[in-house]
């Protein structure tokens, strides 16, 4: 049994520099895909939430596979996704996209060339998307194409018009539980999701099974060393006791 | 005390909210339009990765820190980073005090959202001035 998480989606991060052009173009680009292009298979966070926020909002590149988009070399959204939450399984680099030096605007307005880098690297995490979702089909029927060739000029414009938003998931959805592990406390994700449904499938701690079925969900989406899995059984059963005490009353 | 030093203006990054884009566009009018030459805009990307002249330049510097929601990333990071936060803005309480705006709009704000950004620019240029004088900037 595999619980009912959240659809699986794609993480974007966006470094947003504020400062400079190329970092609008990233939030911008960004925001293209979730509000437009690929609405319904991503999710974004704000990048000083991994350290300004909680255990979940940390777990997001654990639970999402990750488009990083950077506006720069610096490379500060790839860089603080895999050092604070986990690492990223695709990079964007907006100044690798640029075909020539013609300037791209200021980080309040960009120019003609500033909207056209903006849906280049749209698309470019688009493609990430697609393939991170195993969705390369589409993509030859033309789909993703016809969806994603928009003009610069265009782009603003349907951002305007359209109501759809991005959804972002700071004070994180992901669900998490910090519990002891032998001798030391480990965050695990989706745990508190996977003890919510086998409570309601009428599993308790105490039935035949349960500890390893406790031990092969939670495997889904925390890595456990082979060598370590008695430690989490015990720990997964002693939680999911604990868990089914505060329900029952 | 120097008197070449400029505030820094840190706006938080909030992507998937209203009330970020609000913030940075007040950022941006608070530098570009209404105290270009007392402020100036630091990423906050550049602070969650702990690169240190970032983190020299908000530690030499007065810091407005401006906040989307009530995580306050800006503000955080600024503290963690060393930094000491002249002034803490947070767009929620602009618009609680301007509640006939609503605000709509990500990627590009709706008049109202303009308006409530012009009302926070207006609130941090009064900031500026006040946190200049009491820096001695010139």
């Amino acid at each position: 049994m595999m619980p009912e998480l959240p659809k699986k989606k794609v993480g974007i991060v966006a470094c947003s520099g504020e400062e400079m052009a190329e970092g609008t173009v990233t939030r911008l680009a960004a925001l293209r895909v979730l509000e437009q292009i690929r609405p319904d298979e991503t999710v974004t966070i704000c990048l000083p939430l991994f350290l300004a926020g909680g255990e979940g909002d940390r777990a997001f590149a654990r639970f999402y596979p990750t488009v990083a988009v950077d506006g720069c070399r610096q490379r500060c959204a790839a860089r603080a996704t895999e050092r604070y939450s986990g690492k990223p399984a695709a990079s964007v680099v907006v100044t690798e996209l640029m075909t020539d030096d013609a300037g791209l605007g200021t980080a309040r307005y960009l120019n003609a060339s500033g909207l056209q880098v903006t849906e280049a690297t749209a698309e470019a995490i688009a493609v990430h998307v697609d393939q991170l979702l195993g969705e390369k089909a589409s993509r030859r029927k033309g789909d993703l194409l016809q969806r994603t060739v928009v003009s610069g000029l265009d782009l603003l414009q349907a951002q305007v018009e359209e109501a759809v938003q991005a959804t972002c998931s700071c004070g994180s959805g992901i669900p998490v539980l910090t519990m002891s592990i032998g001798d030391r406390r480990e965050t695990l994700i989706a745990v508190p999701t996977i003890f919510d449904q086998f409570y309601e499938r009428g599993k308790r701690p105490h039935l035949s099974g349960v500890a390893d079925e406790l031990l092969q969900n939670t495997r889904l989406y925390n890595p456990i060393p082979d060598g370590e899995t008695s430690a989490y059984r015990v720990a997964l059963l002693r939680e999911f006791e604990s868990y089914c005490r505060k329900r029952a009353t | 005390m120097s008197k070449h030093r400029r505030v820094i203006v840190i706006p938080c990054s909030g992507i998937g909210k209203t009330y970020g884009t609000v913030g940075r566009e007040a950022a941006y009018s608070l530098v570009e339009d209404l105290r270009p030459a007392h402020t100036e805009v630091v990423a906050l990307s550049l602070l969650v990765l702990g690169d240190g002249d970032t983190r020299a330049q908000v530690q030499g510097a007065p810091v407005i820190a401006i906040d989307g929601c009530k995580l306050a990333c800006a503000s955080k990071m600024v503290a963690e980073s060393g930094g000491r936060v002249a002034y803490e803005a947070n767009v929620l309480d602009t618009f609680r005090r301007n509640r006939a705006l609503r605000p709509k709009g990500i990627s590009q704000l709706n008049p109202d959202g303009q308006a409530l950004a012009h009302r926070l620019a207006e609130e941090l240029a009064e900031a500026t001035d006040r946190i200049a004088i009491d820096e001695g900037l010139s």
